[in-house]
C-alpha cells in the first residue's frame, strides 16, 4: 500500500488540485453572482441565439446501430495494433492468428450485409419478410 | 436370487396391469390379482425351500450365514452400498401379511374405481414392491430407498383416487413421511460414517453397523432421527396428524394398504433398526417412548370415541393400537416383543377389515357419517355380522388375536414398568367403548325403511373369511406365528450388547 | 501452440468453428431447421471432441486455460444439454419465429462461455468466459420472442449482470493490486505470502463472491432470478438455470481450490451463512407461487444453497476430495433434471399464446392427456425433490455424505429444514398434473412429435440411470480428481 502511495502522490495532489480549483469556481460565484429572476433567466444559453423548436428530435434508428457498429470495429483494430506492434517476435504463429481473427470479423461483416444491419431505411432481408413479422419492428421506430 | 424376484414381480405385475388398462377395464384387476397370488406362490415356495429347522435357529443377526435367506449383490462400491437382502421368520411373517392384505385390497377395490383403473392396480402393486422391500432389505441404504419409494404409489392413490379433501390428506401424509425420511437419511450416513471411520471402510450394511460402537451423544442423535421416521409411519401421538386425514380421504384399498401394512413398516423399522442399533440410547429413551406408547393408546382411543365419520374412527383405533406396539417394543423382553409382533399381524387384520367395511358402507351410502347410518343390520346382515367380529377382535376379545396380543405386550410391560402397564390396561377398557359405539352407530338402532343397501356378496364376504380365519388362528393357536418370530426377536435381543437397563435385563430372561 | 494444445482445445475449437459456420449459414440460407441442425451438429461434436481432447488431459494450454479431465466432462455436459435445449425448443421457436436462426448462434456462443469458464485458470479467461456466458444470455432472453416480459426480463438481466461483472472485475483488480498476479495458482502462493486478514484482500475476495454470486443468484444477491426466469423464454430459462450456474460454480470453485482462499475462514463462513440463507429463503419463497417458472427460479436458489454446503466442507484439507466429486455429481444429476423440467415448460407452452406464463392450471390433467410429458415432469420434479431411483436423491445424499464428513451440523439442519419445505411445492405440481380431467381448463395442446417422444424419454432414462447405476460416473469422477 505504501508503495503505491508514494508513486501516485503526484497524482493524488492533482486530483485534490482540480477539485479544489472546481468547488472555488463555484463556491465564488455562488456567493458574488447575482440573482434576478427576468423573464429570460431560464431560458438555454446559446451564444445569444434563440433556440427554436423542441429538443426532443426523432433520430432514425440507424444512427445508433452504425454507432454501435463503429465502437466494435474500432475496438477490434486495437487487437490488431497490439499484434502489430510485436509482429516479429510473433512470426507466423502470430500472423495465423491474427488472419484467424480478421477473418472472424468478416464472417461478422458478411453477417451485417447479408442480414440489411447496414442499409438504411427499408430494410431488405436475406429471408423472405413475413407480413406478420414485420409488425413488432415497425413499432420499435 | 427369490427375494429381489419378490420385488420384481410386483412391479412388473404393476407395469403390467397399467398397460393392460388399454385391452379393457376389467383385465387390470385380473393382472393385479394373479401378480399377488403369484408372489405369495412364490413366498410359500421360498418359505418351503428354506433347509430345514433354520427358521427356528436363534440367530446372530450380525452374521450373514445366519439369516435362513440371505443375498447380496455389489450395487455402489463407492459407498459400500450393496443390494443387500435378508429373510428370517420375522419378515416372512410380515410379507405373508402384506401379500395377504395386497389381496384384501384388490378385492375391495373390485368395482369401486372407475377412472383409470390400470394405474390405479399399478400403484397398488408398486406399494405392495415397496413394502417388500422394506421387510427385506439389510442394507440401510436400500431400505431407505424402499421406504421412501412404497411413499409415491400411496400418494397418488390418494391424490387421485381418494374422496374429496384428497389433496390436503395426499400431502400432508407425504410431507409427513418424507421430512422424517430425510431425517432418518442423516441417520443412516451419519452412522454409516462413524462406521467407517471406526476402520474397514464405509458401509450400510446392517450386519455391519448392528454393535457398533458410538460415541453416546451421537448415538442419541442418529436414534432419534430413525425413531422420529418410523413413528411418524408408526404413528405415535403426537406424530399421528397425518393419519387421520390420510385414511379418511383415501380411496378403500389405499386404507386397507395404510392400515394394514404401512403403518407396519414403522413398527418394523423400530424393532429391527432403531432398537437394536441404538441399544444404548434406546434404554435410555425407553421411558420417553413408553409415554408415548400409552398417551397414543388413550389419546387415541378419546379421539375415537368423539367422531362422527367413521373411518376417521378406525384411524384413531389404529392410532391406539399402534399404542400397544411401541409399548411392546420399547419394554423390551421377550413376551412383550412377541406381543408386539402378534399386535402388528392382528391390527393388520382387524384394521384392514373395518376399513373395508368402512369403504363398503361409503360405497353403498355416498357418506361416512355414522349419524346418518343405524339400523343397517336389517339391510345388511351379513355386513352387520363381519362387523361385530372385527369389533370384537379390535377391541381384544379372548379368542380373537387382539386379545393375544395386548395380553403379551402388557404381561411383559408389568414386569419392567408397573405403571406404565397399569395405565395401558386402560386402553382396553376405551376400546371398548369406541368399538362398540361404531357397531351400535352403523348397524344396530331402528332402521332407515327408505334405505335400499346392498349386502356383503361372495368376493366380499370371501375376503372377510380369510381375516377372521386369520384372526381365530392369531387368537386360539398363535404358537406357529410366535415360534416363526421368536429366534428372530431372541437374536435381536441379544445382539444388542448390553441390555437396555438393568431391570429390562432382569426382565428380559424369564419368558 | 503445437498440436497437442490444438487437441486438448477441439470442444473450444469446434464450438468457435461451429458458430461462425451458423452466422455464415445465416447470412447466405436462412431456416429454422437447417440452423437448429447445425447447431445441434456443431454441439455433439464439441462433445464428441471432448473424448479425443481427454487424452491430452491434464494440459495447461496457454497460460488461460487448463484443459484436464474435469473441465472436459462438463464441457461434454454443457455441450450436450445445449444440445438437448436446441432439439426441445425447435417448436418453441419456430412457431413465433420471427427470423429466429440467431437463437442457436447464441446458444453456441454461450455454450462456448460456459466451456471456457469450467477451463479457466486465469482471471482473465474466467473474465472472458463470464462475459462471453452472459451477454449471449441477455441476447437470448430478449431475442426468440418479442413481448413485453422477454425484454422486461432481459433489461433486468443486462442491467444486474453488468453491475454483477462490474463487482468480481472490481474484485480481481484489488486482488492484483495486492498480489501483482491473475493466474489462479500463483494468486494462491502470493497469498500464502503475505499476511492473511488483510483488509484488502477480503474486501476483494467478498466483491469476486458477490459478484459471482449473483450470476448463480444466492440469497442477498437473488432478486432478479424470479423476474428473469419468469420472463425469459421458457428453453433459455433452462439453460440460464443449469449450464450458466454450473459453469460459474465450477470456476468458482476452482478459483477458491487452486488458489486455496478456503484459508480465509471468514470468507468461508460467509459462504456457509449464504448457504443457509439461499436454502431457507429459497424454500420459502417458492411456497408462495403459483407460476411453475418462478416456482422452479425459487427452487433453484435453494438447489445453490445446497451446493454451496460443498465450500464448507473444503476447509478441511481432508474432506476436499469427497466434497469436490460431491459438487461434480449434484451438478451433473442437477443439470439433466433442470434440462428435463424446463424442457417440459417450453413443449407446454410451445403453442400457447402467452408463453412465457405457466401457471399451475396449465399443466393441470397433464397425466391424463400427455402422459409421456407427464413423466418427464413428475421425474424432474421427484429428482429435484430427493426421491430415491432419481438422479437428485444420489446428489442429495452425496452433499449429505460430504457435509457429515465435514461436520457441517448446521448446515445439515438448514438442508434437512429447506428439502422438508420443498417437498410441498413440488409435490403441488404433481398433484395438479394429477387431477381428472373434468377439471382441467382448455389449453392449446403441447408440442409432440417423434423427436420430442425420444428425447423426453431418454431424459427420463438419463434422471433414472443417474439415479439407479450411479457408480461408473462416480467411480469416473473420483478417477479424474
Amino acid at each position: 500500500m505504501t508503495d503505491a502511495v508514494t508513486s501516485l502522490w503526484p497524482f493524488l495532489v492533482y486530483v485534490v488540485a482540480v477539485l479544489l480549483l472546481v468547488a472555488t469556481m463555484l463556491g465564488l460565484s455562488f456567493v458574488l453572482g447575482q440573482r434576478r429572476a427576468n423573464r429570460a433567466t431560464n431560458m438555454p444559453f446559446e451564444s445569444g441565439v434563440l433556440s427554436v423548436g423542441s429538443p426532443q428530435i426523432h433520430i432514425a434508428v440507424e444512427f445508433y446501430l452504425v454507432a454501435i457498429f463503429f465502437v466494435i470495429f474500432d475496438l477490434e483494430t486495437v487487437f490488431i495494433f497490439a499484434w502489430a506492434v510485436a509482429f516479429f517476435e510473433l512470426g507466423w504463429e502470430g500472423f495465423i492468428a491474427v488472419l484467424v481473427f480478421i477473418a472472424i470479423l468478416a464472417v461478422a461483416l458478411v453477417y451485417e450485409l447479408s442480414t440489411g444491419a447496414l442499409d438504411w431505411g427499408v430494410k431488405t432481408r436475406a429471408g423472405a419478410p413475413r407480413p406478420e413479422s414485420r409488425q413488432p419492428q415497425e413499432e420499435q421506430h | 436370487m427369490s427375494m429381489p424376484a419378490l420385488i420384481l414381480v410386483l412391479l412388473a405385475g404393476g407395469a403390467l396391469a397399467w398397460l393392460a388398462q388399454r385391452a379393457s377395464d376389467e383385465l387390470p384387476r385380473w393382472v393385479a390379482l394373479a401378480t399377488v397370488i403369484g408372489a405369495l406362490a412364490l413366498l410359500y415356495y421360498m418359505a418351503v425351500e428354506l433347509p430345514a429347522g433354520s427358521l427356528a435357529l436363534a440367530s446372530d443377526p450380525r452374521q450373514a450365514p445366519s439369516w435362513p435367506l440371505y443375498l447380496k449383490l455389489d450395487w455402489i462400491p463407492r459407498f459400500g452400498i450393496a443390494l443387500e437382502f435378508g429373510m428370517d421368520g420375522l419378515s416372512l411373517l410380515l410379507l405373508a401379511l402384506t401379500l395377504l392384505l395386497g389381496l384384501i385390497a384388490i378385492a375391495s377395490s373390485w368395482t369401486e374405481i372407475d377412472f383409470k383403473p390400470g394405474l390405479f392396480q399399478a400403484n397398488l402393486l408398486w406399494t405392495l414392491a415397496g413394502v417388500c422391500g422394506v421387510f427385506l432389505a439389510l442394507d440401510l441404504f436400500l431400505f431407505f430407498l424402499f421406504w421412501e419409494l412404497m411413499l409415491l404409489p400411496m400418494y397418488l392413490l390418494i391424490a387421485v383416487w381418494g374422496h374429496e379433501n384428497r389433496a390436503y390428506a395426499a400431502m400432508k401424509f407425504f410431507i409427513f413421511t418424507q421430512a422424517s425420511g430425510l431425517l432418518m437419511l442423516l441417520a443412516i450416513v451419519l452412522l454409516a460414517w462413524r462406521g467407517a471411520s471406526a476402520g474397514n471402510g464405509v458401509s450400510f450394511s446392517y450386519l455391519d453397523l448392528l454393535g457398533l460402537e458410538l460415541d453416546p451423544r451421537l448415538a442419541w442423535f442418529a436414534m432419534l432421527g430413525f425413531f422420529l421416521a418410523f413413528t411418524v409411519k408408526l404413528p405415535a401421538f403426537p406424530l399421528h396428524t397425518w393419519l387421520p386425514d390420510a385414511h379418511t380421504q383415501a380411496p378403500t384399498a389405499g386404507s386397507v394398504l395404510l392400515a394394514g401394512i404401512l403403518l407396519k413398516t414403522g413398527a418394523y423399522g423400530l424393532l429391527r433398526f432403531c432398537i437394536p442399533l441404538f441399544p444404548e440410547a434406546s434404554a435410555t429413551f425407553a421411558p420417553v417412548a413408553m409415554s408415548l406408547g400409552v398417551a397414543g393408546i388413550l389419546y387415541g382411543a378419546l379421539l375415537a370415541f368423539a367422531q362422527t365419520d367413521c373411518k376417521r374412527l378406525v384411524a384413531y383405533s389404529s392410532v391406539s393400537h399402534m399404542g400397544f406396539v411401541l409399548l411392546g417394543l420399547y419394554a423390551w423382553n421377550h413376551l412383550a416383543l412377541q406381543g408386539a409382533v402378534v399386535q402388528m399381524l392382528a391390527h393388520g387384520l382387524s384394521t384392514a377389515a373395518l376399513f373395508m367395511v368402512a369403504g363398503a358402507l361409503q360405497q353403498r351410502l355416498h357418506t361416512r357419517d355414522m349419524r346418518a347410518m343405524g339400523g343397517l343390520w336389517h339391510q345388511a346382515p351379513r355386513m352387520g355380522a363381519a362387523t361385530m367380529f372385527f369389533v370384537l377382535a379390535s377391541l381384544g376379545l379372548p379368542g380373537l388375536g387382539g386379545f393375544v396380543a395386548e395380553f403379551l405386550v402388557l404381561a411383559g410391560l408389568f414386569a419392567v414398568q408397573p405403571w406404565f402397564a397399569a395405565a395401558a390396561a386402560l386402553g382396553l377398557i376405551t376400546a371398548v367403548i369406541y368399538a362398540l359405539w361404531l357397531l351400535q352407530q352403523t348397524f344396530q338402532g331402528a332402521p332407515d325403511e327408505r334405505r335400499q343397501m346392498a349386502d356383503f356378496g361372495v368376493r366380499e364376504m370371501l375376503a372377510m373369511g380369510l381375516m377372521m380365519i386369520a384372526l381365530l388362528w392369531l387368537g386360539l393357536y398363535p404358537q406357529p406365528a410366535l415360534d416363526l418370530a421368536q429366534p428372530v426377536l431372541d437374536g435381536l435381543h441379544d445382539s444388542a450388547l448390553q441390555p437396555p437397563a438393568a431391570p429390562l435385563a432382569a426382565a428380559g430372561s424369564a419368558p | 501452440m503445437n498440436a497437442a494444445d490444438f487437441q486438448a482445445l477441439l470442444p473450444l475449437l469446434v464450438l468457435s468453428g461451429g458458430a461462425v459456420l451458423l452466422m455464415l449459414q445465416i447470412a447466405f440460407v436462412r431456416g429454422v431447421n437447417r440452423s437448429a441442425a447445425l447447431a445441434t451438429l456443431t454441439l455433439v461434436l464439441a462433445a464428441l471432441s471432448c473424448a479425443s481432447a481427454v487424452e491430452q488431459a491434464p494440459r495447461q494450454v496457454t497460460p488461460l486455460l487448463v484443459m484436464d479431465a474435469f473441465a472436459l466432462l462438463f464441457c461434454a455436459v454443457f455441450c450436450l444439454a445445449a444440445a438437448v435445449t436446441v432439439l426441445l425448443s425447435g417448436d418453441y421457436i419456430s412457431y413465433h419465429g420471427d427470423e429466429p436462426e440467431e437463437y442457436f448462434l447464441l446458444l453456441v456462443l454461450s455454450t462456448l462461455g460456459a466451456c471456457v469458464l469450467v477451463s479457466a485458470n486465469h482471471v482473465a479467461s474466467l473474465v472472458l468466459g463470464l462475459e462471453l456466458l452472459s451477454v449471449s444470455l441477455y441476447a437470448l432472453i430478449a431475442y426468440p420472442n418479442k413481448s413485453i416480459l422477454p425484454l422486461e426480463a432481459a433489461i433486468k438481466y443486462l442491467v444486474l449482470s453488468g453491475t454483477a461483472s462490474a463487482t468480481t472485475l472490481f474484485g480481481f483488480a484489488l486482488l492484483y493490486a495486492a498480489t501483482g498476479t491473475l493466474a489462479f495458482d500463483a494468486l494462491g502462493e502470493q497469498l500464502t505470502a503475505t499476511a492473511t486478514g488483510r483488509p484488502m484482500l477480503l474486501l476483494a475476495g467478498a466483491m469476486v463472491f458477490a459478484g459471482l454470486g449473483f450470476k448463480f443468484s444466492l440469497v442477498p444477491f437473488h432478486l432478479w432470478t424470479p423476474d428473469v426466469y419468469h420472463g425469459a423464454p421458457a428453453p433459455v430459462t433452462g439453460f440460464l438455470a443449469s449450464v450458466s450456474k454450473a459453469a460459474v460454480f465450477l470456476v468458482l470453485l476452482r478459483l477458491f481450490l487452486d488458489a486455496d482462499l478456503f484459508r480465509y475462514r471468514i470468507l468461508v463462513e460467509l459462504t456457509g451463512l449464504i448457504a443457509i440463507l439461499s436454502m431457507l429463503a429459497g424454500n420459502l419463497l417458492a411456497l408462495l407461487q403459483t407460476n411453475i417458472k418462478r416456482m422452479l427460479a425459487y427452487s433453484s436458489i435453494a438447489h445453490m444453497g445446497y451446493l454451496l454446503l460443498v465450500f464448507m466442507v473444503c476447509i478441511e484439507r481432508d474432506n476436499r476430495g469427497l466434497a469436490v466429486e460431491a459438487a461434480a455429481y449434484y451438478l451433473i444429476a442437477y443439470i439433466a433434471t433442470i434440462i428435463a423440467a424446463f424442457g417440459l415448460l417450453t413443449l407446454v407452452s410451445a403453442r400457447q399464446v402467452e408463453r412465457e406464463d405457466v401457471q399451475l392450471q396449465h399443466v393441470s390433467g397433464l397425466f391424463w392427456r400427455q402422459p409421456l410429458l407427464a413423466c418427464l415432469l413428475l421425474v424432474a420434479l421427484l429428482s429435484l425433490v430427493g426421491v430415491p431411483l432419481t438422479a437428485g436423491f444420489i446428489a442429495k445424499f452425496y452433499l449429505v455424505v460430504a457435509a457429515v464428513d465435514g461436520s457441517n451440523w448446521v448446515l445439515l439442519g438448514a438442508l434437512i429444514v429447506g428439502s422438508a419445505i420443498g417437498i410441498y411445492y413440488y409435490m403441488r405440481v404433481i398433484y395438479y398434473m394429477s387431477r381428472k380431467p373434468e377439471q382441467q381448463v382448455s389449453q392449446a395442446a403441447p408440442a409432440d412429435g417423434l423427436a420430442v417422444r425420444v428425447l423426453s424419454g431418454a431424459l427420463i432414462v438419463i434422471i433414472l440411470l443417474l439415479g439407479t447405476v450411479p457408480q461408473p460416473l462416480m467411480a469416473y469422477i473420483r478417477s479424474i480428481l
